[in-house]
């Protein structure tokens, strides 16, 4: 019998439903991919088929929120780097806000900068495909390419931070993440190389 | 840190210690850990170094400390004490220095100190001078979703039209103009997120700074005196109240009056985000310089010295007089902006007005007033410097209020005067008093220095006997 897209699709789609409300539920540590089959009603082998691991799972919330902020950025035209930069970022932190129990937990293991980066992990595509959507919004305000990769890794601390702060951010809908946010892009937009060929970039002090 | 300052407040030993206080290991310790704090704060970078569009509130702020200040420096008259108090001072500015958002208020006050440099100790007043402030708005994006997360939707779904450049900053955040979908235009006041729980927790941690340098008699009035400020700031940062005393302040007067207060639109309006109807008309500076008839000036000063009285006496009194906070209409109509730093009195409060005016009648009650009125006690009565000086403070504040006839507010002179005996209150240490005195005060010579800068001339007798009389209806006594 073969599975039409279709099918596939809305497939993926419960299982990545189901392991949300289990995560949140019973939390990150405590779900398993076994729990998760069972609760969405296929087999665990089945449930392979579509991901690898839990940590799987999440990345590919994590990537739709990713498209989202894509998306979103392309509807407003009329923004400098700084403004565009913090609508990509807070779009997908926004998108990810029912999440947040979680995530505080599973970024622990998939994002933590201490992790040894292996080819294909989830994390990795994650924070591949985040800076490739950065690049192109630094290339689309005339950053001059190639950025250099420090510039590009001292986004992606930044970032993390900012992540960090945000998913165990307790005030009000998260309103002190917005301010962090605002000044760490204020911070990173400092340290970048101007065009006009400074290509030693500038001093952070 | 949780602690709060009713926290810190209880904590600190009764008044007749206070001298220990200050030498003890304990306040030593304390503000250590206060830096300890303040050490894990973003150091800031570039821009961050201007990061926050504030004045009004950081000037409350600071204006406040600064009430408080002049009586820790002028109360003790011994060098050694004094000279360690300047050095807490400079701490203490060196501290506002590196929260942003005070720094607006260190600048605005080493102006003012320019224009009275013989007041504060030099050193002090060098320190302000260094102090920069320059700051950038919000951007769209931020301002964006700051709108998205109080009403759940962008400006521009919001309101008809929305501009995206502010027209003017606000306390702790910014004004834009917009137009709501029924075509009435508005100006939306938008906080910075989180500022004002920001606010809330450094205030906490500058008071816990200042107690340790209280060394004068007067400690349980500066007490009370800082929980007014805290009250007076928790008021601002909230909208939801500042909109509470504008329908109260519009109910206070008639429209003939042509006295203009905004009205509020609570739905698009929350805690964080105030929408009122715009006031078009010109702000002080441009009045001036249209070159108003002498009738247009005296005519705008007393609606100026109507509004103080009647605020006042009903206990709503606005306490930031400024010249950006009134709007010169058209047809000689007077717009009145932010109530974020209104005073209420308590009924206990309230009861110093007929003694007021029981003075303004008859000097000789003098004694009577200041005792009853907790100006002072039966020592400072028969202390005669004191009475000397309190003498030619307050005949200062009820001159023209017995002149018969107009009067000259554009008179200098007169204004110079005003400054002078004040600052020999301050300078001699006896303005202790009610809380209620630090905003009071302010707001009365904020509103004579408007009618300077108007030059305004009219019957302040006349004017004063209304409002009082209009009190006394109000309380059901006329």
């Amino acid at each position: 019998m073969r599975i039409t897209a279709e099918a596939k699709t809305a497939t993926r789609e419960r299982i990545i439903e189901v392991a949300a409300r289990l995560f949140t539920k019973e939390g990150w540590e405590n779900t398993t991919t076994r729990g998760i089959a069972v609760a969405a009603g296929i087999a665990t082998g089945t449930l392979f088929n579509y991901f690898e691991s839990k940590e799987a799972i999440v990345a590919a919330l994590i990537s739709e929120a990713l498209e989202r902020a894509e998306e979103e950025i392309q509807k407003r035209d009329d923004e400098s780097l700084e403004e565009e930069l913090f609508t990509f970022i807070w779009t997908e932190l926004a998108s990810l806000r029912e999440y947040r129990k979680f995530l505080a937990a599973a970024a622990e293991t998939i994002l933590s900068p201490l992790r040894r980066y292996a080819r294909k992990s989830p994390g990795d595509s994650i924070r591949t495909n985040h800076l490739e959507a950065v690049e192109q919004i630094l290339a689309a305000h005339g950053v001059p390419a190639p950025v250099p990769t420090v510039t590009m890794q001292l986004y992606w601390t930044l970032y993390l931070g900012v992540f960090g702060h945000w998913a165990t951010d307790d005030s009000p809908k998260q309103e002190d993440t917005m301010a962090l946010l605002d000044q760490t892009l204020k911070l990173f937009i400092a340290a970048l190389p101007r065009s006009g060929g400074d290509t030693h970039g500038h001093q952070i002090k | 840190m949780d602690t709060r300052l009713s926290d810190l407040l209880a904590a600190l030993p009764a008044e007749d210690r206070a001298e220990e206080i200050f030498d003890s290991e304990g306040a030593q310790e304390r503000l250590k850990a206060i830096f300890a704090d303040l050490a894990y704060r973003p150091v800031p970078v570039h821009s961050l170094h201007r990061l926050w569009t504030l004045s009004e509130l950081s000037v409350q702020i600071t204006l406040a400390y600064m009430s408080l200040w002049f009586r820790q420096l002028t109360a003790d008259a011994e060098t050694r004490q004094q000279r360690a108090m300047e050095t807490n001072l400079r701490v203490a500015l060196k501290m506002v220095h590196r929260l942003g958002y005070l720094r607006g208020a260190a600048t605005k006050l080493g102006q003012a100190l320019g224009a009275l440099p013989e007041v504060m100790p030099r050193q002090i007043a060098s320190t302000l001078d260094m102090l920069h402030f320059q700051a950038p708005p919000m951007h769209f994006s931020l301002l964006r979703e700051a709108v998205r997360n109080e009403l759940g939707k962008d400006p521009i779904e919001v309101f008809a039209t929305f501009d995206k450049e502010p027209f003017a900053a606000a306390s702790i955040g910014q004004v834009h103009r917009a137009t709501l979908k029924s075509g009435q235009a508005v100006a939306v006041k938008i906080q910075y997120p989180g500022i004002a729980r920001a606010v809330e927790a450094d205030l906490r941690n500058l008071m816990a700074l200042m107690f340790p340098m209280r060394l004068t008699r007067q400690w349980e009035s500066a007490k009370e005196q800082c929980r007014a400020i805290q009250e007076m700031l928790h008021q601002e940062l909230d909208y939801v109240r500042e909109a509470q005393n504008m329908r109260e302040a519009d109910a206070l007067f008639a429209p003939e009056e042509g006295i203009v207060i905004p009205r509020v639109f609570d739905e698009v309006s929350t805690a964080r985000i105030l929408t009122t109807e715009f006031i078009p008309g010109l702000q002080l500076n441009d009045f001036l310089a249209s070159d108003p008839p002498q009738s247009l000036r005296d005519s705008f000063g007393e609606k100026i010295a109507r509004i103080y009285y009647r605020m006042c006496f009903a206990s709503l009194n606005y306490g930031d007089p400024h010249s950006g906070n009134f709007v010169f209409m058209d047809h000689g109509r007077l717009g009145l902006l932010d109530f974020g730093c209104v005073q209420h009195f308590s009924s206990q409060e309230r009861e110093v007005f007929p003694l007021v005016e029981a003075f303004v009648d008859d000097p000789t009650l003098l004694p009577k007033v200041l005792l009853d009125g907790g100006f002072a006690t039966e020592a400072d009565l028969t202390n005669e410097d004191f009475m000397k000086v309190f003498e030619q403070y307050w005949s200062w504040f009820a001159e023209p209020e017995r002149f018969d006839g107009a009067f000259d507010f554009g008179d200098e002179s007169f204004f110079k005067r005003g400054i002078e005996r004040t600052r020999d209150v301050l300078l001699k240490g006896y303005t202790a008093g009610a809380p209620m005195y630090v905003y009071l005060s302010r707001s009365f010579f904020g509103h004579r220095a408007l009618l300077l800068r108007l030059r305004s001339c009219f019957n302040e007798r006349a004017l004063y006997r209304q409002e009082v009389a209009t009190r006394l209806a109000r309380e059901g006594k006329g």
